[in-house]
């Protein structure tokens, strides 16, 4: 099948997945409470309910908020959703990045020699086995409901999974290129910064792509359970009002973002991979 | 104790070299058993034996990548205790490092050693073109055929000045004519350095290329040194040299050590 062939078939599930979306709101109207369907269509979703935003806007640059007596306005929730979304956003990614990089490190210097083993490696194995998400409160005691404390939280979450997939793309570098490095007079270190390091990443998208799912698990976990701002917070409030649409809204933020943020990762490793071997196999397979 | 000051910079002295490997079901093996030789500098010396009889150990052992268990290896007046920039080694299997384009595969080991970015550079391209590959230096290695791979192993070791040189069956999987092309380029390799000529170990089972090849063939057997035959031919060697009858004789004698000649067979069985 062609590139152009694949495009269009993507783009036809996409519509038919919006349109029946809307069929549904159509057959099952039922409400959570009155003025709220639990299937909001897109004529919904688009008006009353980006509108309603705007009860998250604190105020300010000359848009008043809702809490000072101004009606919902499209610029007050259009401000809304662009700095809750803001904030989450750099949440996810300065925790991402720091998971990433510490895990990284990490597993890199556990795989170092038999005694970081024994001396990193068993209290890692016990700090994996951890339950993710139960772990949240404690981070709040430790951290406070700041912005250090829910970019620990997901730094920790993300870091666990570098930390698993760096030991294992580590132990699967064939031994060949080691010998072949040392043979013509690389020292350890540089075996590491020319040798391990490019020969793991390949096997890293997998936890990349993982950590992706995590951090935004763990932001918006963060961001439940005790916040002032970000999408989190504003799922916590439509959820005690029993808000489906808004909800759903702030769903369909998160697959954008996502989806965005796959793009982009997918683009800058395609790039970073060139030199691997037969990355179109499945095609073949296929 | 060896006598240092006769250690030449690169020859090899293996003085009862022993090596013992415990299996995995607790069974000890000896791959390599008291094996004691002289390799003088600039020698072509061809490592011939039957499968499993302890080349690889050998190889490994010169290499520094394996310690010995008994017995030691010296190059020039020095001791092998590990690996290093002085011996290059030619893996049997494919070691280009696939995330550096081949130019920057042949100048891995000068960019180590600090040798400036542009007199590497100077280096690395004269060896591309001496292995003919001048037309791939920015492509990546997953773009190059087997044959192309081993020319760029073979110019990243001649290119990185080592003194000794270890070759592990490096030419085992290819084809017929790639093979004998790449015996030429290694002979002119080898050849055309300025003296001295850099001393050349190469393991090999087929016992033609040995005879093609070789200064020197020396036969190892269940881990022993078995024969050690001098090939006084000249070069360029063919087809025709290999049908001497002085080079029959050897090469009877080789096929004998390996098990496949008639009259072994018989003589062991009487
Ligand atoms: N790492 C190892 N562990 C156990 N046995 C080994 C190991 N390496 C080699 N051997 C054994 O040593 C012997 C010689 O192996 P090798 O040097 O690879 O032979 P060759 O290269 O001549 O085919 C074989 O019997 C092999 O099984
Ligand atoms: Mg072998």
């Amino acid at each position: 099948m062609t590139r152009t062939a694949e495009r269009w078939i993507s783009l036809a599930v996409f519509v038919g997945l919006i349109l029946f979306w809307q069929l549904l709101s159509r057959i099952y109207t039922a409400e959570i409470i009155p003025g709220v369907p639990l299937v909001p269509g897109w004529d919904v979703l688009v008006s009353r309910t980006f509108l309603s935003m705007a009860d998250y806007w604190g105020g300010g640059l000359g848009v008043a908020s809702v809490g000072e007596g101004a009606e919902r306005s499209y610029a007050a929730a259009a401000l809304s959703v662009v700095t809750h979304s803001w904030d989450t956003l750099l949440r996810l990614y300065v925790g991402l990045a720091i998971g990433a990089i510490g895990g990284t490190a990490l597993g890199l210097a556990i795989s170092w020699s038999v005694w970081s083993r024994r001396l990193i490696g068993l209290p890692m194995q016990l700090i994996q086995g951890l339950p993710l998400l139960a772990m949240v409160p404690l981070f709040q005691l430790w951290f406070g409901t700041y912005f250090i404390g829910k970019i620990a939280f997901i730094g920790y979450g993300v870091g666990v999974l570098f930390v698993a997939g760096t030991l294992n793309a580590v132990r699967n570098v064939p031994q060949i290129y080691i010998d072949n490095a040392l043979t013509l007079g690389a020292s350890k270190l540089e075996v590491y910064r020319t040798i391990i390091i490019p020969a793991i990443f390949p096997e890293l998208r997998a936890t990349i792509l993982l950590s992706l799912g995590v951090a935004w698990a763990t932001v918006i976990g963060a961001e439940y359970l005790g916040a002032q701002s970000g999408l989190g917070y504003i799922l916590v409030y439509s959820q005690q009002y029993g808000y489906v649409d808004r909800m759903f809204f702030v769903a369909l933020l998160f697959i954008v973002y996502a989806s965005i943020s796959y793009a982009v990762f997918n683009r800058v490793s395609a790039r970073l991979t060139r030199w691997v071997p037969r990355a179109s196999a499945p095609a073949r397979v296929a | 104790m060896t006598d240092s000051s006769q250690g030449k910079p690169n020859d090899i002295t293996f003085t009862d070299v022993t090596r013992t490997f415990v299996r995995g079901d607790g069974q000890e093996v000896t791959a390599v058993d008291g094996v004691s030789a002289h390799i003088r500098e600039g020698e072509f010396v061809c490592l011939v034996g039957p499968s499993g009889c302890g080349k690889t150990t050998l190889l490994q052992m010169v290499s520094g990548l394996l310690p010995t268990s008994g017995g030691a290896i010296t190059v020039g007046a020095k001791q092998v205790t590990g690996p290093g920039p002085d011996r290059g080694v030619v893996f049997q299997k494919d070691s280009v490092f696939p995330w550096f384009r081949v130019i920057d595969n042949v100048e891995y080991g000068m960019k180590r050693r600090g040798v400036p970015a542009a007199e590497r550079r100077d280096i690395a391209n004269r060896y591309l073109e001496l292995v003919s590959l001048s037309h791939v230096a920015r492509a990546w290695p997953k773009e190059l055929s087997g044959g192309m791979l081993k020319r760029v192993a073979i110019a990243t070791v001649f290119a990185n000045g080592s003194d000794v040189l270890l070759l592990d069956e490096p030419f085992a999987a290819l084809d017929y004519v790639t093979k004998h092309q790449l015996h030429d380029v290694l002979l002119d390799l080898w050849r055309s350095t300025d003296a001295p000529r850099r001393t050349i170990l190469f393991v090999t089972h087929d016992v033609d290329e040995s005879l093609l090849l070789a200064d020197r063939i020396i036969v190892i057997r269940d881990g022993r040194l078995v024969d050690d035959i001098a090939i006084d031919a000249t070069r360029p060697r063919d087809v025709d040299t290999l049908t001497r009858p002085d080079m029959m004789t050897v090469k009877h004698k080789l096929l004998a050590h390996l098990g496949l000649e008639h009259g072994s067979r018989r003589s062991a069985a009487s």
